[in-house]
Formats: C-alpha cells, sequence, structure tokens
C-alpha cells in the first residue's frame, strides 16, 4: 500500500470511530450521564454522606458508607483528594478514606454507562460489583496492616465538627435522579419492549439509499476493525450536536449568572437529540424507514418528568448550579475524549494484532498484569479508558485482563499518587499501590476465568 | 478582612473567588483574598472538601459553592 492510501485509511479509521461514538446509542448513554453528574455534584447534600464518616462510626457504616460516597460524591477528581484527605485526617480513618479513594473513580457514573454501551454490560457490571468489593476489601487490609498508626492518630484527637454535620436528601432529590436514571436506562437497555418499533413508516425518499452509499465510502465500514459506518440518523445527530454545542457554549458557559434563552435552546435541543436519537432509522432499498420504539415512548414520557420535577420542585438557583456543574464536567471531558476516540481507532490499524493477541490474548496472570501495569504507567483522561480498551478488544485481547486494565486505569496517575502520598506517606501508598495492582490482575484472572 | 479559598485551583475554586470578590465589592468591604493550594494547609481547616470559605479564619462553608446571598450574609456577619 502506498503512503497516501495508508494515510487516507487512517484517517477514514479514526472518523468512522468517531462516527460510531456520536451514533444514536452513545448520546442515549452519555447525555444522560452527564445531567446525572452535574445533578451529583450540585444537588447532592454531600453532609447525608459524610455525617456515617466520622471518628467514632462504626466499621459497618463507615465502610459501605465511604463506598457509596465513592460513587455520590466523587464526581470529580478534584472532590476526591480533598474529602479523602479530610475522611482519614479527622474523619472515620485510613480504612474507610481508603476504600472513599478506591471506589471514586472506579464507578463513577459516566465511566460505568459509557462502559457498558461501549463495551458490554458484562464488563461493566464486574467494573462496578468488583470495585465495590475490592475498595472495601483494601480498606479494610490498609486498616490493619497500619492499625498501630492508625491507633497514635487516634490519639492525637482531632476536634472535628465537620463530620457532625447533618443532612437529609429531600424527596425531590430523589425524584430527579430516579428520573434522570430511568432516561440512561431506557435509551441504553437492550430488551425487545423498548427496542422494538411499534409503528413504521417508509418515506419513499430516492435520495436515501444514494445518500448511505456515499456515506459508505466516505467511512466506509469494516466489520474486521468493528468500524460501523456512519447512516443518515448519525448525520442527522451529528447536526444536532453542533447545534448544542453552539447554543451551549451562549447559554450554559455562564448559566450559574443567568438563565438565558439560550440556556433553554440549549437544554431544548438536547432533549430533542435524545428524542431523535430514539427513533429506529434505516436505509432501505425502497426508501427510508422510521420505528417508532418502545424507548421512545419511554424517553418522553420520562424527560417530560424531569422538565416537570425541574421547573415545580426547584429554585431556578438550584438548576443553574446543576447546569454549571453538567456544563464543566462536558468541557473538561468531552473535546479529550473526541481525540482519543479518533486517535484510538487509527491505532487499530496501526497496531498489529499479533503483538496484543501474544501478550494479552488469553486469560493468564501474565497477560492481567500487564493490563494493570499499561492501565497504571499510560495515563489516559477520564473516559479515553473505554476507546482505548475497545481498540485492544478489536485486535484480540481477552476480557479477563481487559477487565483488570479499565480497573486499574482510573485509579493510578501519577498525579493521584503524588497528592496520596502527601496525604498519607510513602510507605502507605507504595501498599496501597501494590494492593491496587494484586487486586486488578486478581480481579482480571477471575472474571476472565468465570466468563470462560 | 481576611477571605481564604481553599482548594486546588479548579474552576469550582475560581467561582467561588468571583462571587466572593463581587460580594465584597457589594457591601464595599475591602479584603485580602488567597488562594490555599496545597493540601496540607488545607487540611488544616476543619472541612469535608473543597472549594472552601475561610473568613477571618473561621471556615464559613465547605465543599459547595455558597449562592451570593448566602456569601453577603457570611461577609456581613464577619
Amino acid at each position: 500500500m502506498d503512503v497516501l492510501s495508508y494515510i487516507v485509511t487512517l484517517l477514514q479509521t479514526g472518523l468512522g470511530s468517531l462516527a460510531a461514538y456520536l451514533a444514536a446509542h452513545v448520546l442515549l448513554c452519555l447525555l444522560p450521564a452527564f445531567f446525572i453528574a452535574g445533578a451529583l455534584a450540585a444537588l447532592f447534600p454531600k453532609e447525608a454522606v459524610t455525617k456515617y464518616l466520622g471518628r467514632g462510626a462504626s466499621k459497618w457504616v463507615s465502610y459501605p458508607a465511604s463506598a457509596l460516597g465513592g460513587f455520590v460524591l466523587a464526581v470529580c477528581s478534584c472532590t476526591i483528594m480533598p474529602l479523602f484527605a479530610s475522611i482519614y485526617k479527622k474523619g472515620a480513618g485510613l480504612g474507610p478514606a481508603i476504600t472513599f479513594l478506591f471506589v471514586g473513580p472506579a464507578i463513577n457514573i459516566l465511566a460505568i454507562s459509557f462502559t457498558g454501551v461501549q463495551i458490554g454490560m458484562d464488563i461493566a457490571m464486574a467494573r462496578l460489583f468488583l470495585s465495590l468489593i475490592f475498595g472495601v476489601t483494601i480498606g479494610l487490609l490498609m486498616a490493619w496492616i497500619f492499625r498501630k498508626d492508625d491507633a497514635e492518630h487516634d490519639a492525637e484527637t482531632n476536634h472535628s465538627k465537620a463530620f457532625a454535620q447533618e443532612a437529609k436528601v429531600p424527596g425531590r432529590v430523589w425524584a430527579i435522579f430516579g428520573l434522570l436514571l430511568g432516561v440512561l436506562i431506557a435509551g441504553t437497555l437492550q430488551i425487545g419492549l423498548l427496542t422494538k418499533s411499534y409503528f413504521t413508516f417508509t418515506f419513499a425518499d430516492s435520495w436515501a439509499p444514494g445518500f448511505q452509499a456515499w456515506l459508505d465510502r466516505l467511512v466506509p465500514p469494516n466489520a474486521a476493525l468493528g468500524i460501523e459506518g456512519v447512516s443518515a440518523h448519525g448525520v442527522l445527530l451529528i447536526s444536532l450536536l453542533f447545534m448544542i454545542a453552539f447554543a451551549a457554549w451562549k447559554g450554559l458557559n455562564k448559566v450559574d449568572e443567568a438563565f438565558t434563552g439560550w440556556t433553554v435552546a440549549a437544554l431544548g435541543l438536547i432533549t430533542l437529540t435524545l428524542v431523535v436519537a430514539s427513533f429506529k432509522v434505516e436505509a432501505v432499498p425502497t426508501g427510508l424507514q422510521v420505528g417508532l420504539t418502545g424507548k421512545l415512548f419511554a424517553e418522553i414520557i420520562l424527560m417530560g418528568l424531569v422538565w416537570w420535577v425541574a421547573r415545580t420542585q426547584y429554585e431556578i438557583y438550584e438548576i443553574q448550579e446543576w447546569m454549571w456543574e453538567m456544563w464543566r464536567f462536558v468541557k473538561q471531558i468531552i473535546p479529550l475524549l473526541l481525540v482519543g476516540v479518533f486517535v484510538a481507532g487509527m491505532a487499530r490499524v496501526l497496531i498489529p494484532a499479533t503483538w496484543i493477541q501474544t501478550i494479552a490474548g488469553s486469560n493468564t496472570v501474565w497477560a492481567n498484569l500487564v493490563g494493570v501495569l499499561f492501565g497504571v504507567f499510560m495515563y489516559f483522561p477520564t473516559l479515553v479508558e473505554v476507546p482505548i480498551a475497545q481498540t485492544f478488544l478489536s485486535l484480540g485481547m481477552a476480557r479477563g485482563p481487559l477487565l483488570a486494565y479499565l480497573l486499574a486505569d482510573p485509579e493510578l496517575s501519577l498525579q493521584s499518587i503524588l497528592i496520596t502520598n502527601s496525604v498519607i506517606g510513602k510507605k502507605k501508598t507504595a501498599t496501597y499501590v501494590a494492593l491496587v495492582t494484586v487486586f486488578s490482575t486478581l480481579a482480571g484472572l477471575i472474571f476472565g476465568w468465570v466468563i470462560r | 478582612m481576611e477571605i481564604k479559598i481553599l482548594g486546588g485551583g479548579c474552576a469550582k475554586c475560581h467561582r467561588l473567588e468571583q462571587l466572593a470578590q463581587e460580594a465584597a465589592a457589594e457591601l464595599g468591604i475591602t479584603a485580602i483574598f488567597t488562594e490555599v493550594k496545597d493540601m496540607t494547609a488545607i487540611m488544616e481547616y476543619d472541612i469535608i472538601g473543597t472549594p472552601a470559605l475561610v473568613v477571618n479564619e473561621e471556615v464559613k462553608s465547605s465543599g459547595r459553592i455558597p449562592s451570593k446571598d448566602e456569601i453577603l450574609a457570611f461577609l456581613q456577619a464577619a
């Protein structure tokens, strides 16, 4: 192959990956997930969980609370570190603090739902449950290994009032979370009730098959590399995304100062995009076939309820905070994710499959360890570990080592290790890193063996 | 008046500082603003998380961005 056509293939693969990631099923996952993450950051009262993490709390309370806290409170890495330090120094101590530190990055709602939609629910659920179990286990182990330190540290009593603060989660917060979760699940759950088209219309547009053929030439589907190609539906959604980006830039950047017409436009476009994504659209020889699916009806009802609850049960200031947090996450994560997807797509062509298959093609201890070490030493921005994992999967990596990589990657970056070191010291940090490595390798091995 | 913003320099901390500066300006208070970014220094204060607002060495709020009205109340009471 000459150089020019090689470069074209590379770019097409990158574009194809990008297009696949902007497809309906990803939007139905990521858009609601960002809203949930924003709501967790803005609307969930921290004190409702931290009241269980005080110095005197019993183990049966503080460990589950830390694990739950890791899920609910730690949507952003900038929140995890200070809270980790507080729980260690002023709250329940080393064990629960470590549990929180481990669980936080591991089961963030964006990562779990994204993993489920792109790689498979089996890996996502394994990631979720194993992170919880291992988080508590590693916390308990660290507490036991360093029990003498902890007792001394307890003796320097810190009269902290921070963890004594109480709060209850108001009913309207449970309601909005339930509804948002419903939007996420209704859009992504692959069951017949939701995916079946109850009514189908065929538009005898003669342009449809021709347009599809043109798209297939531009970004050729390649089953071997896992590229699905772009459809007319996809193009419509991508155009909507551009419009959302424009409206959001105008309406969400300073939403905490003012809720403007642009804000409503952005939110309206997002709702519209989710509705459009819920249709089932196919180019058939006779034209364009549009199906009204179960999920379309579910999404319309659930999103209607979200708008209603938000308008009637919340102060405008709270909605502004929520939108500001949500948009902050989007700006932080999406640009890097798009680049990551593009590069991971190209990597599929660049990396010989034999390399991957030799090192990690089967579920051995060595393969799992390599998965973990790769996750530890290679830093990828939040969510980019998913397209990277998908590339490895398509090149032949076994599912066990893949899980090991996904568990280790968010945990240990150079930055987080340095900050952890400044809070708990070299000896404890080294022990923590070692425990995470061992447990992630073990988790991958067991998972690979179980699903064999 | 001494106002400290505790936090690692993320978007929320900047937002809190901006709101606090606006509030101080509205009340006509001259205050010295300091950003505390070092984790050890941050942990000297009794907080559950960042961003945190400290006025004259008293922790007024932690782990969230208080509303402008709340900040005005904090500054008036100090």
